[in-house]
């Protein structure tokens, strides 16, 4: 059995674009349905896309050119994945909705949530090494969210900035490894987006999603996502935690003999290892 | 006493991090293991970090002190040497 896992949203486009048909036609897609340049990573003149936006359709961008590459090469997945922004690759994957649609969706929604929480300052923050319990002590302590639930030691918090920062010092004093933070436009996977929840849904209800043609995981509950579901799923899991180890373990206990990593990165293949490793300690 | 570790910590790299199509010859000991070099990131880190505790039974107990000990497979070697049991 071969699974595909689409990652998340990457922090920085890769250095280099690759130099081929596949390439070109995904870049094509970006300009016409979302004003965006993926080969110089910046939104055509007219267009007004933040930062953040850009770096949104990218990841996406780049998952849709790795599944094409793949399929060239004649692989194809009998159970596909995803976090956090990986859904939107995902669903194109599974056949739910066309490539050009799912840039234009993410293109929308990003818009979206960089317009809405303009003027506050949001950031994310990385701790490393902690468990659970001091990192949502942490969270909880200063206002901010688990936001990703990565592995037993790393996670992504979201909120405010101020919050973040003195949550992270919690955690550094607690005995974190590492932790890092990034500004970003909304609070992503908090409850805190449920202000925007009616503008996404009516963003979402643009589209009609088909039936997928493959088994797609969700990262909430780890359940197997129906058309008629993902409309919902797409509003509520901004409003909610990744579960990433809890899913990684209900795909390895369905058991696989290949697996991609379909994007930007090698982030997911990392936890993955760090997940397998503590399970054969 | 640190150069002879050398090989040794290579291979730990190699089956910590499950780096494919790459043996410990391949390594150079002096290049950067983050950034340039091996491309090594923080996800990397904790992972080496653990594996050399259990290895070698030596910690790294923060990123700051990680930043020194993992500039380089000779960095590790001496760090190893100097703290193990």
């Amino acid at each position: 059995m071969t699974l595909w896992l689409f990652p998340g949203q990457p922090l920085t486009p890769e250095p280099a674009v690759p130099d081929d048909d596949d390439f070109y036609a995904i870049n094509e897609l970006c300009r016409e349905r979302c004003g965006f340049d993926l080969s110089h990573h910046l939104p055509l003149s007219g267009h007004n896309l933040s930062n953040h936006t850009c770096l949104q359709i990218y990841g996406v961008a780049m998952s849709l050119y790795r599944a094409r590459r793949l399929r060239g090469t004649g692989i194809t997945p009998d159970l596909i994945a995803e976090h956090s922004l990986g859904i939107y690759a995902a669903l194109a994957a599974a056949g739910c909705l066309e490539e050009g649609a799912v840039l234009e969706l993410v293109c929308g929604i990003g818009s979206a949530m960089a317009t809405a929480f303009t003027g506050r300052q949001y950031a994310l923050g990385c701790p490393i090494g902690l468990p659970v319990g001091p990192v949502e002590s942490a969270a909880r302590n200063n206002g901010v969210f688990v936001a990703n639930y990565n592995t037993s030691r790393h996670f992504l918090l979201a909120g405010e900035t101020s919050g973040i920062e003195a949550a992270l010092g919690e955690c550094l004093a607690a005995g974190a490894f590492s932790a890092s933070h990034f500004p970003c436009e909304a609070p992503l996977h908090t409850p805190l987006l449920a202000e925007l929840s009616t503008e996404l849904t009516a963003i979402v209800a643009g589209y009609r999603f088909r039936e997928p043609l493959v088994p797609l995981l969700e990262h909430i509950n780890q359940t197997r996502l129906t058309s008629a579901a993902i409309p919902a799923f797409l509003v509520d899991e901004l409003l909610q935690p990744v579960w990433w180890e809890k899913s990684w373990k209900v795909l390895r206990a369905k058991g696989f003999s290949r697996c991609s990593e379909v994007g930007s990165g090698q982030a997911l293949t990392k936890f993955n290892r760090w997940i397998d490793s503590e399970s054969t300690d | 006493m640190s150069e002879e570790l050398i090989p040794h910590i290579k291979q730990m790299i190699i089956d910590a991090l499950r780096i494919e199509g790459m043996s410990a010859d391949e390594i150079d000991s002096d290049a950067p293991l983050f950034g340039e070099g091996l491309g090594l990131d923080s996800i990397d880190a904790l992972q080496l970090v653990v594996a050399m505790e259990k290895e070698f039974g030596v910690v790294v107990p923060d990123a700051a002190t990680g930043t020194k000990v993992f500039a380089s497979v000779r960095a590790m070697s001496a760090y190893i040497a100097e703290h193990r049991k």
